[in-house]
């Protein structure tokens, strides 16, 4: 029967695995499910029974009993159970129970095979690993991975609608309640011919309409918020649930290039988060103190050894490590401003280096520097920013972002300059390259605003990238640069291990692995003029322009993944037996296969690396 | 008891013989489930209709909705949602709570061809509605002016049994609260964001096997505690 129940499909999309199956797939599955209920305290499965159905919770929640009757997992909404009998032998293995009224619904077992044939990424979710890497999850509450998946969601991706529901500032409040209806919609964004103004929600409707006895005819505008918070469609779900939580919204309008793209609710993001760094983060906002920022930045290690444990890919954990060491910076900026008073003029807090790439891997050295506004007056505002740079300098350090050896903060005079001088700096490396020079500033080249008026950076990149892309000689510089760290690979593919010292055969991951991947990236979105930051958003966009072939894109993203998330579990070992994490590595530690593996990365970024010279004409 | 049954099926029994070929002969043909089955064991089809008004003289059937539940689950691959063309003119308001366009509606089959799909799904089973009175009204007043037969079927009604329970434990009924929506939440059932006839039977067929529970538990009961 050719019926949608969009209802279902749509619930189903939200959750992890089913959001991995093609639009259409969902489309037409719920027709083949089924629908039960169970009271609380039903027993819905009990070892040794049947069980012909994967059974999805739509509502209520269930106990996972193992049969010596330890709890195993407590499933909520849009979590699954009955997998492993499938599977199996078609016997449920645990006794599971409706600990709330639960509604459920059953996918039979000969479509769950097919979807488990079809879909490799299906079947991947339910294969044993996972289902193990699952209950290690469960401990900590709801499953990891989906949360992961959607922290580093991009807002756009996360839209519903194609295009946003809007209401003009002089319609009126009922005209909008109308609308809000009609549309089932919870809040509208304001909007002058294509400008977004405001922002009218359910709960002004409420509290400022309906409580405050207003005429229905009054204006929007008269009832909105003006100017709210919006963030970008490139940002991560993650910086929405951090937006909300902050300021206490459960809406943010959303832009693309400027223009309104759609809105998004809490509703359909704050059900999903329990994990651990969101608390983290939260936390952080409440702190005062330096003390108490410290308390919280110390669970990054026991923070880094789930993520690693989960599952996590690489990629995310860069994100969400240094999330924190966002929320750090921006929490003592707020408590510098508050100490010190408004700005006198605008700055932006930029963070350099992996902060800046979202690729920390756990609490690192501190690289941030600030950009003024060229109204900027030394003898008026120079003591300000003076303070302002030593508040969040010591604050960073007290909680273990150690002080940069290299003085490449924001308390140097020199790194912290009105935009004309950044202009000059930028302009001097990039037209008259010396070697040395570069090698130190190469960490400016990766630069994030984390705080403050972002568009003051805007400017800065553009002219970046508009200079760099035209200056070989430049680029030479930086390729030679790069070439200085290289993968531990020899002329027979065997290790090429240190000798002697601290580290007597081991490789150095970071310098040897995951840097030259980095350069690499930065190199060529610099020569693309690529706005991208983040090692793997920018080999993706260098795939994307075809800067790098599709396959040689690929096999580099895949290299430096193996490379890095190598990396991150030799540290969470270290992290689990009481060491001090580093980034040295036996490679008798791995086991064979991760060796040939690792071997085939190497040589991988080797080999591009070797392109990159013969381009530039550098001699490795 | 059983008198009163035997009643029906002859009475069913006649019925079939008046009915024209085609899907009201099948439903006819088809015995009851009896009464006294335990409701377990008996399929059940929850139907939603959506009409010009409330008014079953006046107003018409302008969509149904309906899906199986067999062994107290809702089985989506036995699901309808038609709509059928009204005779009389569409009024701006009927259109406008459904959200069905007049487009739509004047491309729609006649009412014969949406009872025909439905009373085939229906024979040998219970209909099971919400405020099934409205669906039942509506639905004989369809079967006389189509097949010149009245429309008899064993029928559960989701808001009779709510009220039932409520009077049962001494609980005030409040204004809306015996509304579909509310009654689900009580039973901890998602809220539905769409609302067509398909979606409304579905969440009534929800709500039946939710009440079915609350009220049995695992234990069997005959399923004339159940029907109106």
């Amino acid at each position: 029967m050719d019926i949608e129940l969009v209802e279902i499909s749509d619930f189903l999309a939200e959750y992890h695995p089913f959001d991995l199956l093609p639009e259409e797939v969902l489309r037409t599955l719920p027709a083949s499910m089924q629908a039960s209920y169970a009271r609380r305290g039903m027993v819905i499965l009990e070892p040794e029974t049947d069980c012909a159905f994967l059974h999805v919770v739509r509502s209520g929640a269930v106990e996972a009993h193992s049969r010596e009757g330890h709890l195993l997992a407590r499933l909520g909404e849009g979590e699954a159970f009955g997998s492993q009998a499938l599977i199996g032998d078609g016997k449920a293995i645990n006794r599971i129970t409706a600990i709330e009224d639960t509604l459920l619904y059953l996918l039979p077992k000969p479509q769950f095979d097919r979807l488990r044939r079809d879909f490799p990424q299906f079947s991947y979710f339910f294969a044993p690993p996972g289902a193990e890497r699952l209950r290690g999850a469960h401990a900590h509450g709801r499953t990891a991975d989906e949360q992961l998946k959607l922290m580093a969601q991009r807002l756009g991706d996360l839209m519903e609608r194609a295009e946003p529901v809007v209401i003009g500032l002089d319609d009126s409040i009922q005209a909008a309640a109308a609308r809000m209806r009609d549309e089932n919609v919870s809040c509208l964004p304001v909007c002058d011919s294509d400008r977004l103004v405001g922002i009218i929600t359910d709960r002004d409707l409420r509290n400022r309409v309906v409580a405050g006895g207003v005429d229905y005819a009054t204006p929007v505008r008269r009832m909105m918020t003006s100017d709210p918070v919006t963030l970008d469609a490139d940002d991560l779900a993650f910086d929405a649930l951090m937006t909300m939580s902050r300021r206490n919204i459960s809406h943010l309008p959303i832009m693309s290039g400027g223009r309104l793209a759609g809105v998004i609710t809490n509703t359909n993001l704050v059900r999903r988060q329990t994990l651990s760094a969101v608390y983290m983060v939260g936390d952080i906002h409440q702190r005062t103190t330096f003390d108490g920022l410290a308390g919280v930045v110390s669970q990054i290690p026991h923070l880094l050894v789930y993520l690693v444990d989960a599952g996590a890919t690489a990629h995310n954990i860069g994100h969400i490590i240094t999330s924190i060491a966002d929320a750090a910076t921006q929490r003592l900026l707020k408590l510098a401003e508050e100490e010190l008073g408004p700005p006198p003029v605008p700055y932006a807090w930029m963070a350099s280096g992996s902060q800046a790439r979202h690729e920390q891997t756990g609490v690192s050295d501190q690289d941030n520097c600030l950009i003024l506004d060229d109204s900027f007056d030394a003898a008026a505002h120079g003591d300000y920013f003076t303070s302002l740079a030593r508040y969040v300098n010591d604050g960073l350090h007290a909680c273990g972002y150690v002080y940069c050896p290299g003085d490449m903060m924001a308390s140097t005079p020199k790194w912290r300059q009105p935009l004309a001088q950044w202009r000059r700096y930028f302009s001097k490396w990039i037209d008259q390259p010396e070697p040395k020079a570069l090698m130190l500033s190469c960490i400016f080249f990766d630069m994030r605003p984390v705080w403050g008026e972002k568009a003051l950076f805007t400017d800065l990149q553009g002219l970046i990238l508009d200079k760099a892309q035209k200056n070989q000689l430049f680029l030479s510089h930086m390729v030679a640069n790069a070439l200085t760290h290289s993968p531990p690979i020899g002329f027979f593919r065997g290790f090429v291990l240190i000798r002697g010292g601290e580290h007597d055969n081991e490789f150095d991951l970071k310098h040897a692995g995951v840097v030259p991947v980095v350069d690499i990236a930065r190199i060529n979105a610099l020569e693309e003029g690529l706005r991208a930051v983040n090692t793997h958003d920018r080999l993706n966009a260098e795939r994307r322009k075809g800067s790098l072939s599709t396959s040689g894109a690929r096999d580099l993203l895949e290299s430096y993944e193996f490379i890095a998330i190598t990396r991150l579990r030799h540290q969470a070992e270290q992290i689990r037996n009481g060491e001090k994490p580093n980034n040295f590595m036996d490679p008798n530690a791995l086991s064979r296969f991760e060796r040939d593996h690792l071997r085939d990365a190497f040589q991988v970024v080797k080999t591009i690396q070797s392109s990159m010279a013969n381009a530039y004409h550098v001699t490795m | 008891m059983m008198g009163f049954f035997r009643t029906w099926d002859v009475r069913r029994e006649w019925l079939a013989r008046k009915a024209p070929e085609g899907g009201v002969r099948t439903f006819y043909r088809t015995p009851y489930p009896w009464p006294e089955d335990d409701y377990r064991e008996i399929e059940y089809v929850a139907v939603d209709l959506e009409t010009t008004g409330l008014n079953s003289v006046e107003h018409e059937i302008i969509s149904i909705g309906w899906v199986l539940i067999r062994d107290q689950r809702l089985d989506f691959s036995v699901m309808g949602h038609q709509l059928v063309r009204p005779f009389g003119e569409l009024t701006e308001e009927s259109a406008v709570i459904h959200r069905i366009t007049h487009d739509e509606l004047v491309a729609a089959p006649p009412l014969r061809d949406g009872l025909e799909r439905l009373l085939p799904v229906l024979a040998g089973r219970v209909m099971v509605a919400h405020h099934a009175r409205i669906e039942w009204r509506f639905l004989n007043a369809a079967c006389r002016k189509v097949y010149r037969l009245p429309f008899e079927v064993p029928t559960v009604d989701t808001l009779l049994l709510e009220k039932r329970l409520l009077r049962a434990r001494d609980q005030e009924i409040t204004k809306g609260a015996l509304r579909l929506d509310a009654v689900r939440q009580a039973y901890n059932l998602p809220r539905y964001r769409a609302h067509n006839a398909l979606v409304d039977a579905i969440a009534c067929g929800e709500l039946f096997i939710a009440q079915a529970q609350h009220r049995c538990g695992a234990k069997g009961r005959p399923l004339r505690e159940l029907t109106i």
